[in-house]
């Protein structure tokens, strides 16, 4: 008993992690113990040709990849309300300051700035602009790379008015991306399209085809935020489902609790 | 960390620069796979971005990081059940100064010790990447693995009795 003790403290003691006392006590019973010294120098002698393999260093190009989506994910940040929110408490002077500067706004554009009708030629530069932002979004979307697919999900933030192509393409992303990262931010990316029904309808759809209990708790809190009450059976077959991960479950039980108590 | 969870996301290529080789070190360990190993190092600070506002203060920074590591791990263990063979180009040991004989001999072992490592079950293979490559403390891998600083010091203990037995045993077989 007293050996088995000692000898589960071999390797921490290799480590240099052992503090003294424990130290003193493994050396006191080594010196008296044949078995435990073999059983010490037959782990060293392992744990020392561990410390001689080489310590395998990443590929430079694994920096660039993640900075270009570090920049990315900002930038979407930036244009619009990307993932969930930070857990720092907006102050109620930010609020006030925006309320006056709205309605300052609104005063200047009522009674004192000129009317001008708007210009076609910015009109028509606008629709490019939209219409490249979409292009580039499917294409990204299309990406091997999950970074540049992660990329495509960011930039469908920064369209004015949500579109058809875009809104298949995420849903597509969401049903059949490989990577999680992507899927979850195509949720996040898809509240902006939960105004149509049948994107909500998709959305419920979704709960029992994914293999990531993460993508599943992302699916529910969004239609709690919808509040759709529609996905109600949904989620108390997924509340039921033996196969379905244990905290996945649990969430679903208190989704569907939550929609009721908001009848 | 704490400043990235307030919104200052930049902050998160200074925790990038300081910690994704150690990460980078479990994955390949785990996975014999260096592109794989890249993809989920990219994975786990994507998560940590995105899940930022879950990071408690009083839990270390690396231990949260290895935590959500273990959960990409999983997550693509699922997705690839077939195992990958470690490659064995780049497996040379330290070995500047050493007789040709010697470094021969040094290449033979190291080569055996990273088949018996690789031939190990992944949980027992994670707590001997954690305790030796990444030099992190039990209760380090405790609050990694949740569980209790007892718990680890028998896993650990236990697999690197393994990995010994299995060592030996290659190297008798080579001998033979």
């Amino acid at each position: 008993m007293i050996c088995e003790r000692i000898r589960e403290q071999i390797p921490e003691c290799l480590a240099g992690h052992l503090d003294s006392a424990a130290r003193e006590r493994l050396v006191a019973h080594l010196e008296a113990c044949p078995a435990c010294r073999a059983e010490l120098a037959e782990l060293n002698a392992v744990w020392r040709g561990l410390g001689s393999l080489p310590d395998p260093e990443p590929g430079p190009a694994m920096r660039a990849r993640f900075l270009e989506v570090l920049e990315a994910y900002q930038a979407g940040r930036a244009s619009g309300s990307v993932g969930p929110a930070t857990g720092v408490p907006h102050r109620w002077w930010h609020v006030a300051l925006a309320c006056a500067l709205l309605m300052i706004g609104v005063f200047l554009g009522r009674y004192v700035a000129e009317p001008r009708a708007a210009s076609p030629d910015v009109a028509q530069l606008k629709v490019q602009v939209e219409s490249l932002r979409q292009l580039v979004t499917l294409s990204l979307l299309q990406e091997q790379s999950p970074s540049s697919r992660l990329r495509g999900v960011t930039y469908s933030y920064q369209m004015a008015r949500p579109d058809e192509q875009v809104e298949q393409a995420l849903l597509y992303a969401v049903n059949h991306d490989s990577n999680v990262n992507v899927r979850l931010s195509a949720v996040d990316a898809l509240e902006k399209y939960a105004a149509n029904p049948q994107v909500r309808r998709a959305l419920a759809d979704a709960l029992p085809m994914q293999d990531s209990p993460l993508v599943q708790i992302a699916l529910i809190d969004l239609l709690v935020q919808l509040n759709d009450k529609e996905a109600a059976p949904a989620l108390r077959k997924l509340a039921q489902d033996a196969q379905a991960d244990n905290q996945v479950r649990g969430h679903a039980a208190w989704a569907i609790q939550r929609m009721e108590v908001s009848q | 960390m704490l400043d990235v969870r307030g919104g200052d996301l930049g902050k998160l290529e200074l925790l990038f620069d300081r910690h994704h080789r150690a990460l980078f070190r479990y994955f390949l360990h785990l996975t014999s796979n260096r592109a794989v190993s890249e993809d989920l190092v990219q994975e786990v600070f994507l998560r940590i971005l995105k899940y930022r506002h879950t990071y408690q203060p009083e839990t270390r920074f690396c231990a949260w990081m290895f935590q959500v590591g273990r959960n990409v791990h999983m997550d693509h263990a699922v997705r690839h059940k077939a195992e990958v063979a470690m490659p064995e180009r780049g497996l040379d040991v330290r070995s500047s100064g050493v007789p040709p004989d010697l470094q021969a001999q040094s290449r033979q072992e190291a080569a055996l010790l990273r088949r018996a490592l690789a031939a190990m079950p992944p949980e027992k293979r994670e707590v001997i990447v954690m305790s030796r490559f990444l030099d992190l403390k039990y209760e380090e891998i405790a609050s990694v693995l949740k569980c209790e600083v007892g718990a680890v010091k028998v896993r650990v203990y236990r697999a690197l009795r393994e990995l010994s037995d299995r060592f030996f045993a290659l190297c008798g077989e080579r001998a033979s």
